[in-house]
């Protein structure tokens, strides 16, 4: 067998690892489709008539793209649901092998995408006549069941937190904006603020875990918490691979510390070197705050978050257990 | 710009005018006082301290003529900061007291009071280290970073979403007033009673400094305090993202919230510490009750008839 060198790797497999890392690909569900997309390019690409190099090759590509960004969870479920297509076959070829590869990335992008059109549908539903909304960071799920609920003639308006550190509201004030919706952008520490006016929050999910606690971008428990003060209803927008198997065999969730320079400039650092500029970029949400989660396979209350993982991951721990990734994990953890 | 800061500003004004044309300095009262508080509506501090400045002016042109007491319009004014200098002195010190070692503080904004009460913590050999909020809009919390860090004291800028996420490390909360309602209620910087609400669920205490010149005496006679809500997109908007929202978007950014009584532990004064629900006993214990308080139309009034 060769042995697995990353720089002989298409360019292209190099590129999408690189932008989930820098976070120009960003946004769970475009992580996890860009995932699946640069498993089946690398597979594609692949020389060599060997199955089994051809699989252990895969393999590795797989711990090489998912290692990009360590907390996004929507990436290594892309990943797991393409190699399990590809593990549980026993391809003759590896002309064979390579199209399960192919096709079960495009049948994972495809359920993607259709996942956000049914969430929006769901969603709606929840939403009443003249309803104010409040939301939180950027999540194409969350702004689908807004535009749907606003298509329906439902939304009064939409309060749009700035999410610092990086300002990923705008992009979310803007997508609202284009479709019409009359949007307020206002700051993170207004939320309690503004919140007797809104009749319902709206937020995506990073990742959830078993107990139904969901991992979102920092600030969304401070809402959360703010939105049960005032008894404003909270809904996550979540695709269902978004939930985390590794949860249900206790692993806890690990929340990314990114660069202070996220927060303030170089020269500010430089004069203030005493300083310490903590940025957590994620915070848990307990789901006794959340009304709803509104997945693509229905709307749940989070503590039927387990219902969900067992659909969707197999039956039981040991099932869990004997999943690749989950394998992967235990080696980590060995050393 | 702190509260009380702002009112020094507006007393420093009136210094000057009363050195500049001494004649017409009556007549400037009139229209420039009213002008200045409305300017900054939450401020209770810029209400009492030119209520004193007044009361004390009239009292003065009344018993020695006023062209004495536009003489005297330095000295009054003098006078007034020192009073609150020493007030702010006393809650520092108060307040510092409830420092112990270990503590992991948590503030929000600028306040010189909550600076010095660190201070004063720091140097009685106390250890401890501050989180503090970057506090937007505005920002003032990395100004306060670096001075609380250039004292010496551990210090950690946090962005403002993440103080629900720091807050079970955090043992107790301290943030200064703008203003202090009849009923207990605090008026200070937007982003205070979020943190206050992460404080409750979490059960870390939370300290408001706060003299008896914060208080709001006309809210014990129903007046709401007002706040400032600005519009300006450039406060939340980065320069080079504001072209591709410019008109698609409305910006609110309020500059001030309201924290509930309930969710306060203590309201550190120069008098000593009270629950918010006491400030009412306070109010009496300072100005009587109910407190016997002109307004400032009532006094400008009085200016014109001297």
């Amino acid at each position: 067998m060769t042995e697995f060198n990353i720089n002989t790797l298409p360019r292209e497999v190099r590129k999408i690892r690189e932008d989930i890392r820098t976070m120009i690909i960003r946004g769970a569900g475009r992580i996890a489709r860009a995932g699946a997309k640069a498993l089946a390019i690398a597979a594609e690409e692949y020389r060599g008539n060997n199955v089994e190099d051809f699989i252990s090759y895969m393999k590795e590509v797989a711990e090489y793209v998912k290692s990009a960004r360590p907390t996004a969870v929507s990436l290594p479920n892309a990943i797991s649901y393409v190699m399990t297509r590809l593990l549980r076959a026993s391809p003759g070829s590896v002309e064979e092998a390579k199209q399960i590869v192919v096709s079960a990335a495009e049948e994972f992008i495809e359920y993607s995408k259709n996942a956000v059109k049914v969430i929006a549908e769901l969603g709606a539903k929840r939403i009443e006549n003249g309803d104010v909304i409040m939301t939180h960071c950027h999540s194409t799920a969350a702004v689908s069941v807004i535009v749907e609920a606003h298509n329906q003639g439902k939304v009064s308006k939409v309060y749009v937190k700035e999410t610092r550190p990086k300002m990923q509201g705008l992009i979310t004030a803007k997508a609202l904006a284009d479709a019409g919706l009359d949007v307020i952008l206002i700051p993170d520490s207004s939320v309690r603020y503004f919140m007797k006016r809104v009749n319902k929050v709206v937020v995506g999910a990073d990742t959830i875990a078993a107990n139904g606690a969901v991992i979102n971008k920092i600030g969304t428990s401070l809402v959360a918490l703010a939105a049960k003060e005032a008894r404003v209803r909270l809904y996550v927008a979540a695709e269902t691979y978004k939930f985390s198997p590794q949860t249900v065999i206790g692993e806890l969730v690990p929340i990314e510390v990114r660069d202070p320079r996220e927060i303030v400039e170089d020269e500010w650092l430089k004069a203030n070197p005493q300083v310490k500029v903590y940025n957590p970029v994620f915070d848990v949400t307990p789901p006794e705050y959340i009304d709803a989660i509104i997945t693509e396979k229905g709307i749940i209350p989070p503590q039927a978050a387990i219902l969900i993982l067992m659909e969707e991951y197999g039956l039981s721990i040991s099932d869990v257990l004997s999943r690749e990734q989950v394998e992967f994990k235990y080696e980590e953890l060995r050393e | 710009m702190g509260s009380t800061e702002a009112a020094y500003h507006v007393l420093n004004i009136l210094r000057e005018a009363a050195g500049k044309c001494s004649e017409g300095f009556p007549h400037f009262i009139q229209i420039a006082i009213p002008l200045m508080i409305q300017a900054r509506p939450t401020s209770i501090v810029m209400v009492n301290l030119t209520r004193n400045f007044l009361e004390e002016f009239i009292r003065l042109a009344k018993e020695r003529g006023v062209d004495e007491a536009v003489g005297n319009v330095p000295k009054i004014i003098s006078g007034i900061i020192e009073r609150v200098e020493m007030v702010k002195e006393c809650v520092a010190t108060l307040g510092s007291r409830r420092i112990t070692d270990g503590d992991v503080v948590l503030t929000h904004s600028y306040s010189s009071t909550i600076l010095e009460l660190f201070k004063k913590a720091y140097d009685r050999g106390i250890k401890f280290s501050v989180y503090i909020t970057e506090s937007r809009p505005i920002g003032e919390g990395k100004i306060a970073a670096a001075k609380i860090s250039k004292l010496g004291i551990d210090t950690t800028l946090i962005v403002d979403s993440a103080v629900r996420f720091v807050m079970k490390r955090i043992s107790k909360v301290f943030v200064s007033a703008d203003a202090v309602a009849a009923n207990g209620a605090v008026v200070n910087k937007v982003g205070t009673s979020a943190i206050a609400l992460a404080a409750k669920e979490a059960r870390v205490r939370l300290y408001v400094t706060a003299g008896t010149y914060k208080m709001g005496l006309e809210t014990v006679f129903g007046e709401l305090i007002e706040g400032v809500v600005l519009s300006d997109a450039n406060l939340i908007i980065p320069k080079d993202r504001i072209s591709e929202l410019a008109g698609k978007v409305l910006v609110r950014a309020p500059l001030f919230d309201v924290t509930p009584p309930e969710y306060i532990d203590a309201i550190i004064t120069e008098v000593g510490l009270i629950a918010p629900q006491a400030v009412p006993l306070l109010i009496k214990e300072v100005y009587g009750w109910p407190p016997k308080v002109p307004s400032i139309e009532s006094l400008i009034s009085e200016v014109r008839s001297l």
